[in-house]
């Protein structure tokens, strides 16, 4: 599985990007693996205030439905649109073109607070 | 995960061929078989509508019944009618609950020579198709004697043909023997997919052989995954969805499955009385505006009353929108507009007509 070591990532399988003073979002490798293909993704309204660890966005594969749980509190300040008509670029670049949201965080602390890849990749090889 | 029955799954003698290319393996009525390979759903999928796939579906049962009362108990037991085929041909019948004519378990018989017939139940309901013909003279549970390849698609014969040309040349819904360099085999014209195509009963002693060589004349393994969205598209139900507990033939469209003309089947009485009265619900297709997946347990609503409950539903890659089944009043026709309560967000579904795919 790849687990880029630039990023932070939450027990729940997303990632999370120090973006200038944001958090850019999505979910891991492993988690579109377990998921399958990806076909229908909802996400949160630009201007959403989420709660760290809450449900946020739904992901849904040929075999399941998914919440997302949002890594920081704040506001969503950008969500990829391009997924509506693509969701299928979840699986095909997760960290990259399959990015969920944006997220203007409340308090800047949380992001440290993720996990780092080391401790992620161990969490996936349990 | 834990079988509740606290058994250990069984395996297809297909498995270590499954893992070595890749199968995300899960548990399925009582067996581990492959969900899907690395081409993933989608993929499979598309290949079984445009080329060809092989589905390993060794989890089905294989009863034969055989003798001089075989075809007398069949015919007093499933309610198609046998008199309408001749041996050589394969049969879709169901069995029904005495009681309340529940459909117990839906059914293929390939029925093989006079006196012989392959009884072929869902994985689940092996026990249960074996104790209804109990009376006939020989009943002999085949199951873990073979292996069974469903051969999927619009190229699936002009494929096969390059490995077994007799094999590939059975009629629809026809069953023969094959020789398989040396092995006698099984093949009949018949499916769950919407598409053509051939489903071959293997002994295990040559069923890796044959498994490798279809996939080497470049017939891509497809999972249960792929197995499912196929179906649904195609309309055709699955037992413990479509078909079970407190579920007619009637109910679920199959009325064509059910002989009238027979003098007596298993449930006749009961199921004479839901057709003389109407029948309370039928199942219908559903089709969303958008691409997000129905799934099973979700109501579905019309103005403010629950009409019925999505029985089985997906992401359909051929039309790329949601799709499901349910069972609505039989008030609700086809071009009718309801809801489905998806996790709390209503989305429009049209009633359409089925199969949603294909002819």
């Amino acid at each position: 599985m790849n687990v880029p070591e630039n990023l932070r990532y939450s027990s729940d399988h997303e990632w999370a990007l120090a973006d200038g003073g944001n958090v850019r979002v999505g979910i891991t490798d492993y988690a579109q693996d377990a998921l399958g293909d990806v076909v229908f993704v909802e996400l949160p309204e630009v201007g959403a205030v989420v709660e760290a660890n809450q449900s946020c966005s739904e992901v849904e594969s040929t075999k399941s439905v998914s919440d997302i749980f949002a890594p920081v509190s704040g506001t969503i300040v950008a969500v990829n649109a391009d997924l509506a008509d693509e969701p299928e670029r979840l699986n095909d670049d997760p960290y990259g073109e399959g990015w969920l949201f944006v997220i203007e965080p409340s308090d800047n602390d949380q992001l440290a607070d993720l996990l780092d890849a080391a401790s992620y990749r161990a969490l996936t090889e349990d | 995960m834990a079988d509740p029955s606290g058994e250990s799954p069984h395996r297809s003698p297909l498995h270590e061929l499954h893992v070595d290319l890749g199968a995300k393996i899960v548990p399925f009525g009582g067996w581990d078989m492959p969900l899907s390979y690395d081409a993933g759903t989608l993929e499979e999928h598309r290949r079984c509508r445009t080329d060809a796939v092989v589905f390993d579906v060794s989890h089905l049962g294989t009863v034969r019944v055989s003798g001089p009362k075989a075809h007398a108990v069949l015919q007093e037991t499933f309610t198609n009618d046998l008199e309408r085929i001749e041996p050589g041909r394969a049969q879709y019948t169901h069995l029904l609950d005495p009681d309340d004519a529940s459909v117990l378990d839906d059914i293929i018989v390939w029925w093989l020579d006079a006196e012989t017939f392959d009884v072929m139940p869902n994985a689940s309901n092996t026990d249960r198709v074996t104790d209804a013909l109990a009376a006939a003279d020989h009943v002999t549970e085949m199951t873990s004697t073979r292996a069974i390849l469903a051969v999927q698609g619009p190229a699936a014969r002009e494929r096969l043909a390059a490995i077994s040309p007799e094999a590939a040349e059975v009629g629809r819904f026809r069953v023969e023997s094959f020789d398989w360099r040396g092995t006698a085999c099984l093949v009949a014209g018949t499916g769950y997919t919407g598409e053509d195509g051939v489903e071959l009963a293997v002994p295990l002693a040559v069923a890796e052989e044959v498994w490798s060589a279809v996939v080497r004349v470049g017939i891509m393994p497809a999972g249960l995954g792929a197995r499912d969205t196929l179906r649904l598209e195609a309309g055709l139900p699955l037992h413990g969805h479509e078909l079970g507990p407190g579920i007619t033939p009637l109910q679920a469209g199959l009325g064509w499955v059910v002989r009238w003309d027979k003098p007596e089947f298993r449930g006749r009485a009961p199921l004479a009385a839901e057709r003389d009265a109407g029948v309370s619900r039928r199942l219908a297709g559903l089709m969303v505006e958008g691409r997000r997946p129905p799934r099973g347990g979700q109501l579905v609503v019309r103005g403010d009353d629950v009409i019925g409950e999505v029985t089985s539903g997906n992401f359909s890659p051929t039309l790329e929108r949601g799709i499901a089944m349910a069972f609505l009043p039989p008030d609700v026709e086809i071009g009718g507009i309801v809801d489905i309560d998806m996790r709390g967000t209503r989305t429009a579904a049209e009633i359409v007509a089925m199969p949603f795919v294909g002819r």
